[in-house]
C-alpha cells in the first residue's frame, strides 16, 4: 500500500515529531495559533474529499461543524456526557446528517448542489436559532469549563486537534490511493462515463460526504468543548466554509497535501494580517482570494510541480480569458 | 383583510423581481454567479444616499445616476476580472466574486462607517388607499418603477442589436463569437446592465429600510431563491420568482411566526431543487 | 442461445417514440449489425438496454434474468458494457488511467486491487495497438487513438456483451480496416458476443453474422447481410419510396 519514497517518510515523521514536541517549546499565543491552523486543514481536508476529489462544490460544508460543536455540546450540557464522547457523537451524527441529505441533494450537479448545500446551512442554522428549547436559540450555550488548568487544557485541545488532523489525512491519503479516490476522481471527471463504466457514482458520492461530514463533525466538536461558547452565528458561518475553499484552491484540490498547505499559508497570513491591520483585514482577504484565483487556479502543489515564473502566470492568465 | 396581504405581497415581490432580474442575467448569460451583484445593490443605495444627504435629490431620481455609476463598475469589473475565470466552472467564479464582494464591501465600510443609513423622503409616511385597501406611495412607486425596468429589460434583450447578441452569447458563445459577436465586451455589458439594474434597485431598496455595507449577502440569498424558484435566464423567470417569493413571506410572516419569515425561503429553495430544478419557468 | 434479448421494447421521448416495440436478439458468440438512417432509434435502444434511459415499455432479458430498467452501473456488474458514438474520456486522466477504470469497476473487479488493475490496463492497449501512448493526457491524443482507448476500457470491463456505437465514425480508409480486423479479433480471440451500430456499411457488411433494421424506430429488417442489401423496406427506408418503387418496376 505504501509506495512513498523512504525520503517522504522520513520527512512525514519527522514533521510528525516536530509538531508533538511544538507546545513544549512554545506555548501561549502561538500554540493557539496552530491549533487554530491545524482545525483549518482539516476542515479543508474534509472538503476535499467532496470538492476536491469529486468536485462536487458544497460550499454549505460548514453546517457540519455546527451539527459537531451543537451536538457536543448538547450532550455535554444537557446529559452530562463526558467530552470526547460528545465530539464523537458530533463526527457520527454530522455523517448521518450528509448521508439522509446526501441521497436527494447529490443528484443536483455545479451551481444547484453548491447553492443547495448553502440553503441547507442557512436553513440547519435557523433551526437552531429556532428551536430554543434544545439549543438555547440565538443566547447560545456555555460549555461547562474544564478543571484542567489553562496551559494543560491548550495543550490537550491541540493534540485532540492534531490526532483529529492526522486522521484526516491518513483517511485523504489511503482515499486517493484506493479505488474510492479513483471512483471519486472519475466522476470530477465525467460522471455519466463513470457510470457507465460501473461505478455507483451514488454510493462514492454519498461516501466523500459522510467521510467529509465526519471529520468536519468532530472538528465542530472539539471546538466548542475548547471556545466552550458557541452560538449559531459562530458555528454555522459561512465564512469558515470560504476559508477552507480558498485554503483547498489555494494548496490544489484533489491533492492530499494541497489542502494542508493552503490553510497553512492563509491561516499565517490571515493571522499576521489580522494582527496588524485590523480595519483591513477582510479586503486584503478578498484580495488575496482574488489574486489566488486569477494566478493559481490549480493551487500551489501545482505551482510546485510546474515551476512556473511570473510571465508564465500571465500567460496563463490570458489563455483562460474568453 | 387578506387582499392587503396580497398585495403588500405582489408589491415586495416586484422589487424581489428587479432585485433577481440582474443577477439571472449574468447566471443565465455567463453561468457565473455574481456574488457581487448584492452588494451592487447595496451600492446604489447609498449613491441614493448621498444624493439625498447633500443635494436633497428623491432617491427615485438617483436611479439614473446609480444606474449610470454602476453600469460602467459592472462593465469594468467584468472585462478586468470576470471575465477571465468565466470558463473556469463553478466554484472558481463563485469565489472569485465572493473575494471581489469582501473588497468592496470592506471599501464600503472605509468610506460610509457601518452606521444604519436610511433615505427618508418627505412622503414617505403619507399613503394611497384604494377599496380598503393602504398603499404607501413609497411602494407604489416601487411597484411602477420595478414594472418599468422589467419591461425595459424585456423589450432591450428581445429587440434591440445588442440585445439579441446577448441571448445569442448566452445560446451558444463560440457560435455567436464566430457570427462576429464581440464576446468579452458583450460580456462587459451583460455584466453592466446586471450591475445598473442592482444600482436601480438599491436606490428603492434605501427607502424601504435601513442598510448597511452588509446588506448584500442577504439581497444574494434573495436572488438565489428567486432565481431557483423562477427558472435561470428569462425575465419572466424572475417576476414570477420574485413575485412568488413576495407573497410567500408574507403571507408566512403573517400566519405564521414572523420569525419563520427566513427559514420559508430556504426551504423552500431546497425543496425546488430536489423536485424540480428547472424552476417555475426554467429552460435550462 | 439468446445472450441478450428484448420485448417489445419501447421508448418514448413525449409523443416521440424513439423506439418502438422492437423485438430482438443477440446469439451468443455472434456480431450483429444495427443499422439505420440516422435518428432511426439505434443509440437509443443501447441507452435502453444499458440503463440510461428507462424504457416506457417492454422488457429486456440478459442470459435469462429480466434486466429491464437496471441501473448502467448494475448493468456493467452483469457483463453489458459499451462504447460511445463520441468518446467520453475521464479528462486531466492519462490514457492508462483511463483503461483501468474500466479494470477497477467492471464485472468482476470486487476484489481487483489498483495494481492489478492497471496491469490489466496496459494488457488491454497493448492489444487494441496503444500501449505507446499509455502515459498521453486524453486530451493529447488524436481521435482514431481515442476511440480505441474507449474500446480498451470497455475491453477492461471484462463484458460478455460489447455493444459499439459508430467505433469507426470519423476514421480514415486504414484505420477502419484495422478497426475491423479488431472487432472481429475481439470477437473470434476473447469469445465475445457483438452488438455493432454502424453507417460505415463495407466494414460493418463485412464483418457482421446478422444484421437488423432500425427505422422511425421500428425494427423493419433482421437478416443475414447479404439478403438486407436486397430487402425492399430497407432499400425504401434507406434510399426512399421512389427509388424502392423503381426497382422494383426495373426488377
Amino acid at each position: 500500500m505504501v509506495q512513498e519514497s523512504k525520503k517522504t517518510i522520513i520527512a512525514f515523521f519527522l514533521i510528525c515529531l516536530g509538531l508533538t514536541l511544538f507546545p513544549f517549546l512554545i506555548g501561549g499565543y502561538w500554540l493557539r495559533v496552530a491549533t487554530g491552523i491545524m482545525m483549518f486543514a482539516t476542515i479543508t481536508l474534509a472538503l476535499n474529499f467532496i470538492a476536491g476529489f469529486a468536485g462536487y462544490a458544497a460550499f454549505g460544508n460548514v453546517v457540519f461543524m455546527g451539527i459537531g460543536a451543537y451536538t457536543t455540546a448538547i450532550l455535554m450540557v444537557k446529559a452530562g456526557i463526558p467530552w470526547w464522547i460528545g465530539i464523537v457523537a458530533g463526527g457520527l451524527l454530522s455523517s448521518l446528517y450528509a448521508v439522509l441529505l446526501g441521497l436527494p441533494i447529490l443528484r443536483l450537479r455545479g451551481h444547484y448542489f453548491a447553492i443547495a448545500t448553502l440553503g441547507v446551512n442557512e436553513a440547519t442554522k435557523q433551526f437552531t436559532l429556532i428551536y430554543r428549547d434544545l439549543t438555547e436559540g440565538g443566547m447560545g450555550i456555555t460549555l461547562p469549563l474544564t478543571s484542567l488548568s489553562i496551559s494543560a487544557f491548550n495543550n490537550l485541545v491541540y493534540f485532540i486537534m492534531f490526532a483529529i488532523l492526522l486522521a484526516c489525512f491518513l483517511t485523504s491519503y489511503v482515499v486517493s490511493k484506493n479505488r474510492v479516490g479513483y471512483a471519486l476522481r472519475a466522476i470530477r471527471a465525467n460522471e455519466d462515463a463513470a457510470q457507465m463504466s460501473g461505478i455507483r457514482t451514488t454510493y462514492y458520492k454519498v461516501l466523500a460526504w459522510a467521510l467529509s461530514a465526519f471529520f468536519t463533525g468532530l472538528v465542530g466538536g472539539l471546538y466548542a468543548y475548547w471556545f466552550t461558547f458557541i452560538e449559531p452565528a459562530n458555528v454555522f458561518d459561512i465564512m469558515i466554509a470560504v476559508k477552507a475553499f480558498v485554503m483547498m484552491l489555494l494548496g490544489g484540490g484533489g491533492t492530499v497535501l494541497g489542502p494542508v498547505l493552503g490553510a497553512a499559508v492563509l491561516e499565517l497570513i490571515s493571522e499576521l494580517v489580522w494582527g496588524e491591520f485590523l480595519r483591513v483585514h477582510m479586503l486584503i482577504f478578498g484580495a488575496i482570494i482574488v489574486l489566488v484565483i486569477l494566478f493559481l487556479p490549480s493551487g500551489m502543489m501545482e505551482l510546485f510541480r510546474k515551476r512556473y515564473s511570473l510571465s508564465a502566470l500571465l500567460s496563463n492568465l490570458k489563455e483562460r480569458s474568453i | 383583510m387578506i387582499i392587503q396581504v396580497l398585495v403588500n405581497g405582489i408589491i415586495l415581490g416586484s422589487l424581489y423581481a428587479v432585485v433577481a432580474l440582474g443577477f439571472s442575467l449574468v447566471w443565465g448569460v455567463m453561468d457565473v454567479i455574481n456574488i457581487v451583484h448584492g452588494t451592487m445593490i447595496v451600492m446604489g443605495a447609498y449613491i441614493a444616499f448621498l444624493l439625498f444627504q447633500t443635494i436633497n435629490l428623491d432617491p427615485f431620481l438617483s436611479i439614473p445616476v446609480a444606474a449610470f455609476v454602476l453600469f460602467f463598475f459592472g462593465f469594468y469589473l467584468q472585462r478586468y476580472l470576470v471575465n477571465f475565470v468565466v470558463r473556469a466552472g463553478v466554484f472558481i467564479s463563485l469565489i472569485l466574486t465572493f473575494g471581489m464582494d469582501q473588497v468592496v464591501i470592506n471599501l464600503l465600510l472605509v468610506i460610509f462607517t457601518g452606521d444604519y443609513r436610511s433615505v427618508t423622503t418627505s412622503y414617505a409616511g403619507s399613503n394611497f388607499e384604494i377599496g380598503g385597501v393602504v398603499i404607501p406611495y413609497v411602494r407604489l412607486a416601487i411597484f411602477l418603477i420595478s414594472i418599468l425596468l422589467t419591461v425595459a429589460l424585456y423589450l432591450y434583450t428581445t429587440r434591440t442589436k445588442i440585445g439579441n447578441a446577448i441571448r445569442a452569447t448566452a445560446l451558444n458563445r463560440d457560435a455567436a463569437r464566430i457570427c462576429g459577436v464581440n464576446v468579452p465586451r458583450i460580456y462587459g455589458i451583460t455584466m453592466g446592465i446586471s450591475a445598473a439594474l442592482a444600482g436601480a434597485c438599491g436606490c428603492m431598496y434605501a427607502t424601504l429600510q435601513t442598510f448597511t455595507p452588509f446588506d448584500g449577502g442577504y439581497l444574494i440569498g434573495k436572488a438565489f431563491v428567486i432565481c431557483v424558484l423562477g427558472g435561470l435566464g428569462t425575465v419572466m423567470g424572475a417576476i414570477v420568482g420574485g413575485i412568488a417569493l413576495g407573497v410567500a413571506e408574507t403571507l408566512g410572516a403573517t400566519l405564521f411566526d414572523p420569525r419563520a419569515q427566513e427559514i420559508f425561503g430556504f426551504i423552500i429553495l431546497v425543496l425546488v431543487l430536489i423536485f424540480r430544478p428547472k424552476g417555475i419557468m426554467g429552460t435550462k | 442461445m439468446l445472450l441478450i434479448q428484448g420485448k417489445k421494447l419501447s421508448k418514448h421521448f413525449g409523443g416521440l417514440p424513439a423506439v418502438d416495440q422492437v423485438d430482438f436478439g443477440v446469439e451468443r458468440g455472434e456480431i450483429l449489425g444495427l443499422i439505420g438512417p440516422n435518428g432511426a432509434g439505434k443509440t437509443t435502444l443501447v441507452n435502453v438496454i444499458t440503463g440510461v434511459f428507462p424504457a416506457t415499455s417492454g422488457q429486456v432479458f440478459f442470459k435469462g434474468e429480466d434486466i429491464t430498467n437496471l441501473s448502467p452501473p448494475k448493468a456493467v456488474k452483469l457483463g453489458i458494457a459499451r462504447t460511445f458514438q463520441i468518446v467520453q474520456p475521464f479528462p486531466g486522466m492519462t490514457v492508462r488511467e483511463n483503461v483501468a477504470i474500466g479494470a477497477l469497476f467492471g464485472k468482476g473487479s470486487h476484489e481487483k486491487d489498483i495494481k492489478t488493475a492497471f496491469q490489466d490496463a496496459e494488457r488491454w492497449l497493448e492489444f487494441v495497438n496503444l500501449g505507446q501512448y499509455k502515459n498521453a493526457e486524453v486530451n493529447e491524443i488524436n481521435i482514431s487513438h481515442r476511440k480505441r482507448m474507449d474500446l480498451a476500457k470497455t475491453l477492461a470491463m471484462e463484458p460478455e456483451l460489447l455493444m459499439l456505437d459508430e467505433v469507426m465514425a470519423g476514421l480514415n480508409t486504414k484505420d477502419i480496416e484495422e478497426m475491423m480486423a479488431l472487432v472481429q479479433q475481439i470477437n473470434r480471440e476473447l469469445d465475445k458476443t457483438l452488438l455493432v451500430i454502424e453507417h460505415v456499411m463495407k466494414a460493418l457488411m463485412g464483418i457482421s453474422h446478422r444484421v437488423m433494421v432500425l427505422h422511425h424506430g421500428q425494427k423493419i429488417a433482421e437478416e443475414i447481410p447479404e439478403k438486407i442489401v436486397q430487402d425492399e423496406n430497407v432499400i425504401k427506408a434507406y434510399l426512399g419510396e421512389r427509388y424502392a418503387k423503381q426497382r422494383a418496376k426495373t426488377a
